[in-house]
C-alpha cells in the first residue's frame, strides 16, 4: 500500500513515479529501430531530394568543366574560371542582369502592398456571402497557367480586333497598336498581369492571419479614441506582420529567377531588349543552345546570389520583428 | 445620421465598388475570350466582338475534338495529372506525418535535409541533364517522378498534421494500431481540408505545366496539352501546321472553306484547357482558407 503515491491527481506506483521523472533512456540503435516504420515512410522523400536536388547540386560543378556527350556531368576536362569571364566579358549580360532586377524589384516590393490592401478591403465587407463570392472571383486567376494568360493578354492587347483597341477606336483614337510588341510596355504589362495574377490568392493567406486577430484589441484601441485608419495601422498590420514577412522571404530566393514562365512566354521580337532575364536567357543557351557548362556557371551565381539574399534578409527580419522563416 | 456614419458608409460604397471593378478585369476577359471561341473564325477577323457572340458556331471546337495531337495531348494531361497527383499527395503526405513524430531521431538533420532544397538548387541545366542520365528525358514518366513531392507541400501538411488531437493518435498506438494504419484511418480522414488543397495545387501544377513538355520532350506524342497550347500561342508556325494537317496536303488556299481561324481555334483550346479547373473549382474552394495555414519552418 504505501508504494501507491498520487502524482498529478493519477494514482502510481512508486516505480511509474520513478520512471516518470529519470525515464529510462534508450540507447541510439533502440530509439532508430522504434522508429523504423517512420523511416520506411520518409525513406522514398529522402532518394527523391537526393536524386533530383542534390545530384543536380552536384553537377554545378559542370560550371568549371567543359561537358562532352560522352563524358558525363562529372568526366569532362577543367576549364577553369573561363564561363564566367565569358559572361562577364559580353557587354549584354549587364542588359540581362538590370532586366532581371527590374522584374524583380517590380514583383517583390512594388506588388507586396496590393493584396494586403484587397485583404483589409475583403475584411470591410460586411456580407460573409458576398465577401465569399468576390474572393472566389478574385484568386481563380491565380489557378491559371500563364501560358493561357499570356494567350489572354495576346487576345486583349491585339491590334485592331483586341478588345482595348476596339475600346481606343470607340472613344476615337488610333486602335492599331500592337501593345505587347511596345518595349516600353514590356514592364508595366508584366507587372501589372503578375499582380492581376496572383492578388486574389495572396489576399486570402493575409484575409486568414486577419480573421485571426483578436477582437478585444481593436475594441481596446477604439476605447483609446483610434479610428478606422489607426486601428489598421496599429493593430491590424502588426497583427499580420509575421505572415507578410515569411511570405516576402519565401518569394525572396526567386529574386534572381523574377518568373520565368511569364517572362518567356511575354517574349516577342518587340520587345527582346528588355524582356531577356537571366533565367530565359540560360535556358535560351543551356537547354536551346547547348551550351552546358557556360548556362551552369550563370546559373550557379544566380543560385548563390538568391540563396545569400534569403540568409540575409533572414537574419535581418529575425533581429528586428523576431520573425524568421527558420 | 451623423457625418461620421454619411462617411463610413461612404468609404463602404466606395470599397465594394472597387471589389467590384477587380472582378470585372478577372470575368471581362474570360467572357470576351469565350466570346470569340463560339463565334465564326472568319468572322471574328473583322472585329467588334466584345462579350457575345455575334455569329453563333461550334466550328472551333469541332476543330479542337478533330485535332488528333490536341486529344492526345488532352490524354497525356489527364493521365499526369490524376496519376501524378495520387501517388504525389499519398508520398507526400506520408512523408509529412513522418517528420510531425517528435521523438524521430535525426528530425531536425531530415527536415533541414528536404527545406534546404527550397533555397539552393542545381539550376536549370543539371537538373535537365541528370533527367537525362536517367533516362527519364522523352518518356511519360518525366512528368510523374520528379514532381512526386514539393517542399512547400510537404510543410503545408506537416504544419497541419501537428495540430491533429495528439490523443486520439496515442490511444490507437496503445491498443496496438500499426504506423501505417494510424496515418490511414486516423490521420487522413482527419485532415481533409489541407488534402484537398494540396490535392488541388498539386493537380493544377500538373495540369498547367507546360515547361516539361517544351523542354524534356521531343516525341509529339507525348507532349500534354498545356504545351500544345503553348506552341499555338507562341509559334505562329506550329499553329499554320496544325490547320494545315487538317485541312489535308493542300496549301493554305483551302484553309478559305473552313470558319475557323488560327486566333478562334487557340481561344476554344484556351476554354477546353480551362473547363476541368471551372468544374473542380467550387467544391474544392470552400477548404482553400481552413487548408492553409502559413507558418515558419520551426516549430
Amino acid at each position: 500500500m504505501e508504494n501507491l503515491v498520487v502524482h498529478n491527481g493519477i494514482l502510481k506506483t512508486r516505480q511509474e513515479l520513478e520512471l516518470h521523472y529519470n525515464p529510462v533512456k534508450d540507447s541510439f540503435w533502440t530509439r532508430i529501430t522504434k522508429h523504423k516504420v517512420f523511416y520506411i515512410m520518409l525513406f522514398p522523400c529522402l532518394l527523391f531530394f537526393l536524386v533530383f536536388s542534390y545530384w543536380p547540386m552536384g553537377g554545378l560543378v559542370l560550371a568549371f568543366k567543359e561537358y562532352g556527350f560522352n563524358t558525363g556531368i562529372f568526366g569532362g576536362d577543367w576549364v577553369g574560371l573561363q564561363y564566367f569571364e565569358k559572361f562577364f566579358s559580353d557587354p549584354r549580360s549587364s542588359l540581362y542582369i538590370n532586366n532581371t532586377i527590374i522584374i524583380s524589384i517590380l514583383k517583390l516590393f512594388i506588388a507586396l502592398p496590393f493584396p494586403i490592401l484587397l485583404a483589409l478591403m475583403f475584411n470591410e465587407v460586411q456580407s460573409n456571402k458576398l465577401r465569399g463570392t468576390f474572393q472566389s472571383i478574385s484568386y481563380l486567376p491565380y489557378f491559371i497557367s500563364w501560358v493561357v494568360v499570356v494567350g489572354l493578354m495576346n487576345q486583349l492587347l491585339a491590334p485592331n480586333t483586341g478588345l482595348i483597341n476596339q475600346m481606343i477606336e470607340a472613344f476615337g483614337g488610333d486602335g492599331s497598336t500592337f501593345f505587347m510588341m511596345e518595349e516600353g510596355l514590356f514592364f508595366p504589362l508584366a507587372f501589372i498581369s503578375y499582380v492581376w495574377k496572383g492578388i486574389g490568392w495572396d489576399s486570402i493567406i493575409y484575409y486568414a492571419a486577419i480573421v485571426a486577430i483578436a477582437p478585444t484589441l481593436y475594441e481596446a484601441a477604439s476605447i483609446d479614441g483610434a479610428g478606422k485608419i489607426r486601428q489598421v495601422w496599429h493593430v491590424t498590420l502588426p497583427g499580420i506582420a509575421a505572415t507578410i514577412i515569411i511570405l516576402f522571404i519565401l518569394s525572396l530566393g526567386d529574386i534572381l529567377s523574377s518568373g520565368f514562365d511569364q517572362v518567356y512566354l511575354m517574349q516577342n521580337p518587340g520587345n527582346a531588349d528588355v524582356s531577356e532575364t537571366i533565367d530565359t536567357y540560360i535556358v535560351r543557351t543551356g537547354l536551346q543552345g547547348g551550351q552546358f557548362g557556360y548556362a551552369t556557371a550563370i546559373g550557379l551565381m544566380q543560385g548563390i546570389a538568391g540563396l545569400i539574399i534569403t540568409i540575409i534578409v533572414n537574419k535581418i527580419t529575425s533581429k528586428k520583428f523576431g520573425t524568421s522563416l527558420w | 445620421m451623423s457625418d461620421s456614419m454619411a462617411g463610413t458608409r461612404f468609404m463602404r460604397i466606395v470599397n465594394i465598388t472597387l471589389i467590384v471593378l477587380l472582378s470585372l478585369t478577372i470575368i471581362l476577359p474570360f467572357m470576351h475570350v469565350l466570346a470569340i471561341s463560339f463565334n465564326s473564325g472568319i468572322d471574328a477577323q473583322k472585329g467588334g466582338i466584345t462579350f457575345w457572340p455575334r455569329e453563333w458556331s461550334i466550328e472551333n471546337y469541332i476543330e479542337v475534338f478533330k485535332q488528333e495531337n490536341l486529344m492526345n495531348g488532352l490524354w497525356v494531361s489527364v493521365f499526369r495529372t490524376v496519376v501524378g497527383t495520387v501517388i504525389g499527395v499519398g508520398l507526400m503526405a506520408m512523408a509529412a506525418y513522418a517528420l510531425t513524430i517528435k521523438t524521430l531521431p535525426g528530425r531536425k538533420y531530415i527536415t533541414f535535409f528536404v527545406f534546404f532544397t527550397m533555397l539552393f538548387s542545381g539550376g536549370t541545366v543539371p537538373y535537365y541533364l541528370v533527367l537525362n542520365e536517367l533516362n527519364l528525358t522523352n518518356t511519360i514518366w518525366v512528368f510523374i517522378i520528379p514532381s512526386l513531392y514539393s517542399v512547400i507541400h510537404i510543410l503545408l501538411f506537416r504544419t497541419s498534421f501537428s495540430q491533429l488531437p495528439f490523443s486520439v493518435i496515442e490511444a490507437a498506438r496503445i491498443d496496438g494500431c500499426s504506423e501505417f494504419k494510424i496515418f490511414r484511418s486516423i490521420v487522413l480522414p482527419m485532415s481533409k481540408p489541407v488534402l484537398a488543397t494540396i490535392s488541388l495545387f498539386t493537380a493544377v501544377g500538373h495540369w498547367n505545366d507546360w515547361y516539361s513538355g517544351s523542354f524534356f520532350i521531343r516525341d509529339p506524342l507525348l507532349k500534354p496539352l498545356a504545351t500544345l497550347l503553348q506552341e499555338m500561342l507562341t509559334r505562329q508556325a506550329a499553329l499554320s501546321d496544325i490547320l494545315l494537317r487538317s485541312s489535308g496536303t493542300q496549301a493554305y488556299a483551302q484553309l478559305d472553306k473552313v470558319t475557323v481561324t488560327g486566333e478562334s481555334l487557340q481561344m476554344a483550346t484556351i476554354i477546353v484547357v480551362m473547363i476541368p479547373m471551372v468544374l473542380v473549382y467550387p467544391f474544392i474552394q470552400k477548404y482553400f482558407v481552413k487548408g492553409i495555414t502559413v507558418g515558419s519552418i520551426k516549430e
